[in-house]
């Protein structure tokens, strides 16, 4: 957002990776990916590229976390060395600790976890390579991956962004509209109740603009939960 | 949003898949890899509906093993205590094999001379709690440690697929490879005999676990293990 470019974003109604401003990058889901998992996902959105991987459920450790009644998620979303333009130092920072946390909370909002005391699920959400909205990315990889795991969940979260750019409220920001727009919103939903488990706000909207950036990115998020099926389809559907 | 799925008939071909969250039109009582929203079926799994004797029940193709009360499964070693014994079974936690379950004579302390980490055995649970937490008994039928062989791991959801129709597959790759063969419902498969034939044994049930959904299985492993 604080970016600052003389750039027009948008020019007589198109985007400048030639997007209309409902609409959403081009996404490719692939799910059962990664041998060692419980359950894996990758997934291409734009030039985003993630992995997702789920382990368990299994004991979880450090012990004191254990919640006697109900097993915790512990997600995980880490950004790869290589990922961006300028090389990110590897591990843990500010921002993906903040990532693992509310995708965390995302993620018990769905999963069954009563079923599992004492237990933990391990979510592990790998970018390979960024190019904004890779929260969004991760979670509806991770999503996919739970499933894939035969993890008991109450529904699959997509989750998608939307924002505004040049005074346009739009689906899905690409890197440079994320860098110099104006403002930006990922969302995650429960498609079937339409429950909120991930709302951020970076940058200013006026309250239309908050409503209007907030149904095109349930509608964005409904066509990605239909991608997630497809790819779940692809993977078991032939299955006799 | 939710696509619905009816399940009139249990044939294969009309099997369909459903998705967690999916919702399930059905008169039966709700079985298990369900869950009820106001008044309403809902899968809560990834798998295949199953409308059987007034339950609905939906199998799910992958997850971790869920041990029950009876399965007869291959369990290693992963700990011991002074009186216990801490098995993997692929399970989410370890299962406990107390000394008393056992048919050895253990002294206080004295666990690991007879099962050592690492050493397998062919048991059975004998108790699972609402808890979770779940023990095993070598006391029962055919129940014994395993010594020589290997262990293949599968995915517990295609134990049936190895064993076949009235165990028409597992039978199939017994004779072909003259191999001792026992199949842990955990999905932990136990292979005694010559260094190839477990080799050639090994190599048809991991076939058989990749392509678990594939028609013509049976054919494709009779070809595989003539060679």
């Amino acid at each position: 957002m604080a970016g600052q470019t003389d750039m027009k974003l948008i020019k007589n109604g198109v985007r400048l990776d030639g997007r209309k401003p409902d609409e959403l990058r081009e996404v490719k889901i692939v799910a059962g990916v990664l041998d060692n998992a419980d359950g894996s996902c990758y997934l291409e959105w734009g030039n985003n590229k993630v992995y997702a991987g789920v382990f368990g459920p299994m004991e979880c450790h450090p012990r004191h976390k254990q919640k006697a009644d109900r097993a915790i998620v512990q997600a995980r979303y880490t950004m790869a060395p290589f990922s961006v333009n300028d090389r990110k130092r590897p591990g843990y920072d500010r921002r993906s600790t903040e990532i693992s946390y509310i995708a965390s909370q995302a993620f018990e909002r769905v999963v069954m976890v009563e079923e599992f005391p004492k237990a933990s699920i391990r979510v592990d959400m790998q970018v390979v390579e960024a190019h904004a909205g890779t929260r969004c990315a991760a979670i509806t990889a991770a999503s996919v991956a739970l499933a894939d795991a035969g993890i008991p969940m109450r529904d699959m979260i997509p989750a998608c962004a939307s924002g505004k750019v040049n005074d346009v409220v739009v689906l899905d920001l690409n890197k440079e509209e994320d860098n110099y727009g104006q403002a930006d919103l990922p969302l995650a939903i429960i498609p079937s109740t339409g429950e909120v488990v991930l709302l951020q706000l970076d940058g200013h909207l006026t309250p239309d603009e908050f409503e209007q950036a907030m149904d095109l990115a349930t509608s964005g998020c409904m066509d990605l939960y239909e991608k997630m099926r497809n790819a779940l389809d692809n993977r078991y559907g032939g299955s006799a | 949003m939710s696509e619905e799925s009816s399940n009139k008939s249990n044939s294969e071909s009309a099997r369909k898949l459903v998705l967690p969250g999916d919702l399930v039109e059905t008169k039966s009582k709700p079985g298990k890899g369900i869950f009820r929203k106001d008044g309403r079926i809902y899968s809560s799994v990834l798998g295949h509906a199953h409308d059987k004797s007034g339950y609905i029940n939906v199998n799910a193709i992958t997850g971790r093993y869920k041990p029950k009360t009876g399965d007869k499964i291959v369990a290693i070693c992963a700990e011991t205590g002074p009186s216990i014994w801490r098995m993997d079974i692929g399970s989410a936690f370890n299962s406990t094999l107390h000394h008393s379950e056992s048919s050895w004579k253990v002294p206080f302390g004295d666990t690991a001379r007879f099962l050592a980490i690492g050493d397998a055995i062919w048991a059975e649970v004998f108790m699972v709690d609402a808890a979770g937490s779940h023990q095993i008994s070598l006391k029962k039928d055919d129940c014994r440690k395993l010594y020589s062989g290997t262990i293949v791991k599968i995915d517990p959801t295609n134990v049936p697929r190895v064993i076949g129709k009235q165990g028409s597959m597992i039978t199939t790759i017994r004779e072909n490879t003259q191999t001792r063969i026992q199949i842990g419902q955990n999905g932990y498969i136990w292979i005694d005999g010559k260094g190839e034939d477990i080799a050639l044994a090994q190599k048809a049930i991991e076939t058989i676990n990749q392509e678990a959904t594939s028609k013509g299985l049976t054919k494709k492993i009779e070809k595989l293990l003539e060679k």
